[in-house]
């Protein structure tokens, strides 16, 4: 399996990877606004920030997602996958939802200027980052 | 896990900091830039320095644990790549500092307009908006994208 890491296609992987990391930068951008006005409630900047850097990793995670699916497809990958591209295909799709919920409220957030909103948004967005964080591991680390 | 898979595991982990740590910085940047009020750019570009450490966990990470890699991996001595990615990553660090240091200067300034009655100057907006500064900072990131280029391409391995 490693050796088909080494021996993969470059462009689809590139992009794979390059989706990842700037979908990482994306999401770290928001949890460093959201909690930084969690200290500063009244700055109502932090908001935009926190909406507009999450809004940035939307691209950026379908790049992600498009490319695994064409190297998954390139190789023939659809039964028995390995461990660590379950992980990473489970934490692609299913923490999409927590990254919607994250954007949906920061929206809210925006809009109401209620702390509580900002502190979802908080919460959510650390969570997605760990997900990442779990999900390149496996990836990179071939678990299982 | 094999020696060679922790490292590659540690090795990406790095590179995800370095990468990702200067896409925050990047962003936060760039808001600060559109921000309405010097105290407002001041604020967010404090805040890039929250991502300082993780672009340092990165940078340090990726070049400890590539080194190692090419020892562990037995790749020659002369491999184009990985020298072309070590002038990169000096490169990218070399630029990426001076870039923050116009950075600084554009805080600085903004901290000072901001506690003076909070309205923006020509000067702040000159010095964020400054051609060489923004491109010195962007040719930064071109170099560390060229390295993650020769990672996974590998040319001649």
């Amino acid at each position: 399996m490693t050796l088909l890491a080494y021996s993969r296609p470059f462009w689809p992987l590139f992009l794979h990877v390059l989706g990842a990391m700037t979908l990482f930068g994306a999401v770290l951008t928001a949890v460093i606004t959201s909690l930084a006005a969690w200290r500063r409630p009244d700055l109502a900047f932090l908001r935009k920030a926190t909406f507009w850097a999450l809004v940035s990793g939307i691209p950026d995670y379908i790049v992600l997602r498009v490319f695994a699916g064409i190297i998954q497809s390139d190789e023939g990958l659809k039964h028995d996958l390995p461990s660590w591209l379950k992980l990473g295909q489970s934490i692609a799709d299913g923490g999409l939802l927590v990254f919607l919920a994250a954007i949906g409220v920061s929206y809210w957030w925006l809009r109401s200027g209620k702390p509580l909103a900002g502190r979802i948004a908080a919460g959510l967005s650390s969570v997605y980052l760990v997900l990442l964080a779990v999900a390149w591991l496996a990836m990179s680390g071939k678990w299982g | 896990m094999t020696t060679v898979q922790w490292l590659l595991m540690l090795h990406v982990t790095a590179a995800f900091f370095f990468v990702g740590g200067s896409v925050a910085a990047a962003i936060l940047n760039t808001l600060a830039v559109r921000a309405a009020r010097p105290s407002e750019t001041a604020y967010l570009l404090r805040l890039v320095r929250v991502t300082l450490p993780v672009i340092g966990v990165g940078v340090a990470g990726t070049l400890i644990f590539g080194i190692w890699l090419w020892h562990e991996q037995h790749f020659s001595l002369g491999a184009a790549w990985i020298w072309i990615s070590l002038v990169l990553w000096v490169l990218a660090n070399a630029l990426g500092g001076i870039g923050g240091r116009h950075q600084e200067k554009a805080r600085k300034l903004a901290e000072r307009l901001a506690a003076a009655g909070d309205a923006t100057t020509d000067e702040l907006r000159a010095l964020l908006r400054d051609r060489k500064g923004n491109a010195i900072s962007w040719l930064a990131g071109v170099a560390t994208v060229g390295i993650l280029v020769l990672m996974i391409w590998r040319p001649g391995s």
